[in-house]
């Protein structure tokens, strides 16, 4: 197949994102007492309501109308005061009275928005951008220094229930196909779903990527959902379709599933383009359906062809009234709304002065967004305006080495860790003065942990302080040179590459103590005298 | 039996209590002669599906334990009490059907709210009764079980979709039975037997438990032969319940004004209802009679429009079927209910299992409703059903600003014979006075007014309130049984013991 870059040549790739999350922060289901509880042993966490037992009625669970609210308040949507609930009837055994209850043509949520900064190599699957100046806006794009930022529209989100999960039995990994009988667990069934749907906005498989990472960090934000992609509390389906370049009707489009990593959405978007643009331009035709992203054989299979519009006969559920909010109900949501990723941002860079890069980063996971704040509170307290030149180094700890054993540790709680926002100003500073060297600042990063100890007692213990003597550093490089004639004629003759010996050495002799930059320098000194 | 030889389940709630706390006969007594009297006396009737003798005498012992402590009114306002619940209602551990092969081996795993509210104001459940298949019907023809009869005349059908819990009032076999209306399936039929049968206003009780037929129009109500008993099990039945977000706090005792006579009342009469195209001389003349006997009592009559009313068939037969249609979609054979061997694909057993598990009205209804409800054909016909509804609850809103309650027939003829309405659309016509009331949501109540001239058989009038208002009509149904004497127990049941 093609390469991306010679397809959008021709073609434009039309993508738009149905995204489900489950709001799992709750406690218990959207229509019944049931707990909420990922992992529990099969139909455990069960009722007449969510098992569709004849008789049962739903209610509607109220913290969930305020998470969907919140969602749609953090994604600039226009929240409805006047929408119901509707059933959508379809048979098939996950769904235990046979409907899904969902929202109609008026979803709590109308109209939003995301504006996403697409910048470095994630801006080089855009077409055209190059004919954009810095401030120039095109389509739905405006041209930033290093890339662009993209409006993209959110249609609705609406808010419904979950269906139970089937379990495939005697098919190959756990697929229907060749499944010689399936099992169902109600435990997911009737968990609070809220389903997000943008416009077609989105031009690239990043563009997509992006979409779905920054709604995961407001989600996480706002505090509505774990968003796992991989448990599928956070899910993603694409909708997809080409157009001929400078053509404005939209070609028909494949629906992807499966697309349960930020990779696997990027990748699966990318074959499908790849795949759409080879049979179009094969001649063949692009069939409505559902296919499969296949992340080990890297492919899309088809699951299902839609042969004409599903009809789920929908109508207004009359089990449940009409909703009507009242103002001083979406001003009390409102009011709970926390800083929202862009604006925490924002704020670093100018409270901090960190880059824009670095401060994305950093308010990309909300634990390490605390940690850093945490940390600079500390530092300000011990050393004032002094503090301000340690923010890149402790931006730096908590979106690496933090983040880094984070994502190694995934039971991990930092608020709960041994590295304490106090200790990681010491760490920081022991590298920044010289007392130790950023290598060895791994090291006690690590043995922080490890011991839960503070790193200034780490550093004494293992007598780990840099020599930063220049006498006593000079002393040890005039013992290696006195040591290693030949290398020293070496190294005039031209093998300059020999410094890295040299130094080595005198590490050696100083226990790894020694200041590097010290050595360095008395060497060169030395040698090219 | 009591000395002077009336059945338990001939006596009214005040009889039966006096004879507990005189010690006349134990609850337990009660509860054990009740049965048996079912056993032997229901057998060619067939009012009930299933007997709960175990649960009766449970009960019973309870309610004798709280005798034997000190007060009677320790076990509830319902102590003792011989009671039947329609077999769409979920009681622990009993079969509940909806008359249905579909649910013929069917055990509930929970209790209704209005069950258990029941039980726990101390009545002696004696078991589940008969009715029309999923409550599809106005005779109890439908059931899967075989019709039950009509205790008036055996040939004649007892009225549905609650004709069991009907029939079985109206033969003396319990005071009190609990009934669905969702299109008139309660007052029709205690019009047919002759008792009083109460459609409270949509909330007043909860439908929790309660097998869902059209779920905006369905409402859970008692017969009994006498007002007062109907009150006192309303009482028991009604107010908030939190599995029931249609459920409404109604703190009001529907007994509180049943002495107050009509006096200074405004009762609204629908002329053009009493020229209505099928309804009999007979129940007409009763109908007009007992509007009299009111006026007579010093109600003020007056007359009034509910323009709307003729198209409350048409929307009812829309939403209903379109709300059945989707509430009925889950039985699918997978989990529980009739389930058709030797299916190797979903679909198929789908398929086989729904045709064979229900019966014609059930698919006739469903197979509506998933016509009515498709692309296309919603908005022609759905839609314009709501804003009739929306029109209708208007006429009535008007009406109630001129009036407390309004009279008019239950049904336009008197109980018929089994097979005569072989036409649905004929048979769907039996409820065109009581449906407009379960579209608009407020309350009607069927009370006897004497037997037609030309069949000899029970005549009921309607009683309709404004929503939420509904101790207007008890108030006026009581007025009525002070001229016409409660419900008697129906002539062939009247002697046995």
């Amino acid at each position: 197949m093609k390469k991306l870059e010679e397809i959008l040549k021709t073609w434009e790739p039309v993508i738009g994102l149905e995204i489900h999350a489950e709001l799992t922060t709750l406690n218990t289901k959207m229509f019944c007492g049931c707990k909420l509880e990922f992992g529990a042993a099969p139909n455990t966490h069960t009722c007449p309501v969510c098992l569709g037992l004849p008789g049962a009625l739903p209610v509607p669970n109220r913290a969930a109308i305020e998470s969907i609210v919140l969602a749609g308040l953090a994604t600039n949507c226009d929240i409805e005061k006047h929408s119901m609930f509707y059933r959508k009837n379809y048979m098939y055994p996950d769904m235990a009275k046979n409907f899904q209850t969902t929202q109609g043509p008026i979803a709590f949520c109308m109209r939003g928005h995301l504006d996403l900064d697409v910048d470095g190599a994630n801006a080089d699957e855009r077409y055209g951008l190059a004919d954009l100046k810095p401030g120039e806006s095109a389509d739905n794009i405006t041209r930033t220094e290093d890339g662009y930022v993209a409006h993209v529209g959110i249609t609705r989100i609406h808010m419904e229930e979950d269906a139970g999960k089937m379990v495939h039995i005697g098919g190959g990994e756990g697929r229907i196909a060749g499944a010689t009988h399936s099992l169902v667990d109600y435990n997911r069934a009737g968990t609070p779903l809220i389903e997000l749907v943008t416009e077609p906005d989105l031009r690239t498989p990043e563009e997509a990527r992006l979409f779905m990472q920054k709604l995961r960090q407001i989600y996480l934000a706002i505090g509505i959902s774990d968003c796992s992609m991989e448990e599928g509390s956070l899910r993603c389906d694409g909708n997809v379709s080409l157009r001929r370049r400078g053509t404005t009707e939209l070609g028909t489009k494949t629906e992807l599933k499966n697309m349960n990593s930020f990779k696997n959405l990027h990748d699966g978007l990318l074959y499908e383009i790849c795949r759409q643009a080879q049979v179009l331009e094969e001649g063949g035709i692009i069939y409505q359906e559902t296919r499969h992203w296949d992340p080990t054989a890297k492919r899309t299979i088809v699951m299902r062809v839609k042969e004409s519009a599903d009809d789920y006969r929908l109508f207004p559920e009359p089990d449940l009234a009409p909703y009507d909010l009242s103002d001083e109900f979406i001003e009390s949501v409102r009011a709970k709304l926390p800083e929202l990723p862009d604006d925490k941002a924002a704020r670093f860079q100018q409270e901090f002065g960190l880059s824009a890069y670095d401060a994305r980063h950093l308010v990309e996971h909300r634990s390490t967004a605390q940690f850093f704040e945490a940390c600079m509170s500390d530092a300000e307290r011990e050393l004032g305006s002094a503090a301000a030149k340690l923010a890149k180094p402790l931006a730096n700890l908590a979106i690496n080495d933090v983040s880094g054993w984070l994502n190694a540790n995934p039971d991990a709680v930092l608020d709960e860790s041994p590295l304490t926002p106090n200790r990681a100003v010491q760490l920081v500073q022991l590298v920044a003065d010289g007392t130790i060297s950023s290598k060895q600042g791994k090291e006690v990063f690590a043995a922080v942990i490890e011991e839960d100890a503070d790193p200034k007692a780490i550093v004494e213990d293992r007598g780990m302080q840099q020599v930063s003597d220049t006498g006593a550093i000079e002393a040890v490089v005039d013992a290696v040179l006195a040591e290693n004639p030949d290398k020293v004629e070496q190294y005039q003759g031209g093998k300059t590459g020999l410094i890295g010996f040299f130094v080595g050495q005198c590490m050696k002799r100083m226990q790894g103590k020694g200041n590097p930059q010290i050595i360095n320098e008395l060497l060169a000194n030395k040698l090219d005298a | 039996m009591t000395a002077i030889g009336t059945p338990f389940g001939a006596m009214s709630i005040r009889q039966l209590q006096a004879g507990l706390a005189a010690k006349e006969f134990s609850a337990t007594e009660v509860a054990a002669a009740s049965i048996e009297r079912i056993e032997r006396d229901d057998a060619r009737m067939h009012a009930f599906l299933e007997l709960t003798a175990d649960m009766a005498a449970d009960a019973a012992a309870k309610v004798d334990a709280a005798l034997a402590a000190g007060s009677l009114a320790d076990a509830g306002p319902l102590a003792g009490v011989p009671v039947g619940f329609k077999d769409n209602m979920n009681l622990l551990n009993t079969h509940t059907t909806c008359a249905s092969n579909m649910l013929a081996n069917y055990l509930s795993p929970y209790t209704a709210t209005c069950v258990a509210y029941t039980l726990h104001a101390g009545a002696l459940p004696l078991g589940k009764l008969n009715m029309d298949e999923f409550a599809f019907g106005s005779s109890t023809e439908t059931s899967a079980f075989g019709p039950t009869l009509n205790p008036w005349d055996f040939e004649r059908v007892p009225g549905g979709s609650s004709g069991g819990s009907a029939a079985a009032v109206a033969a003396g076999l319990v005071p009190v039975a609990l009934g669905s209306d969702t299109g008139g399936s309660i007052r029709q039929p205690a019009s047919f037997c002759g008792i009083v049968g109460v459609k409270p206003t949509y909330g007043v009780v909860s439908r929790y438990g309660v097998v869902a037929f059209g779920s905006s129009l369905d409402q859970v109500g008692p017969f009994a032969r006498t007002v007062e008993d109907a009150a006192l099990a309303l009482n028991a039945i009604s107010g908030f319940d939190e599995h029931d977000c249609t459920s409404q706090a109604a703190d009001v005792d529907f007994t509180a004004n049943l002495a107050e006579g009509v006096r200074g009342m405004r009762i609204g009469v629908v002329p053009a209802f009493m020229e209505a195209e099928g309804l009999t001389d007979e129940v007409r003349d009763r109908v007009a009679e007992a509007a009299q006997k009111l006026a007579d009592l010093g109600a003020e009559l007056v007359e009034i429009e509910l323009p709307n009313a003729k198209a409350a068939m048409s929307a009812y037969y829309v939403l209903g079927p379109c709300e059945a249609f989707s509430n009925l979609a889950r039985f699918d054979s997978v989990r529980y209910g009739y389930c058709d061997p030797g299916h190797a694909d979903l679909g198929a057993q789908y398929e086989a299992s729904r045709a064979k598990g229900f019966g014609p009205e059930a698919r006739r209804r469903i197979m509506l409703g998933s016509y009515l409800l498709s692309a296309g054909v919603y908005d022609t016909y759905y839609y314009p059903a709501q804003q009739v509804r929306t029109l209708i609850t208007q006429d009535y809103e008007r009406a109630f600003q001129k009036v407390d309650c309004i009279l008019t027939p239950v049904s336009p003829r008197t109980a018929f014979k089994f097979g005569e309405i072989g036409d649905p659309t004929q048979m769907y016509l039996s409820d065109m006075f009581t449906i407009s009331i379960n579209i608009a949501g407020n309350g009607g109540m069927s009370v006897p007014v004497g037997l037609g001239a030309n069949t000899n058989l029970p005549v009921g009038v309607q009683l309709i309130s404004p929503a939420f208002k509904d101790v207007n009509m008890f108030r006026a149904a009581a007025a009525l049984e002070s001229v016409y004497g409660p419900a008697p127990v129906a002539p062939q049941f009247a002697g046995t013991h």
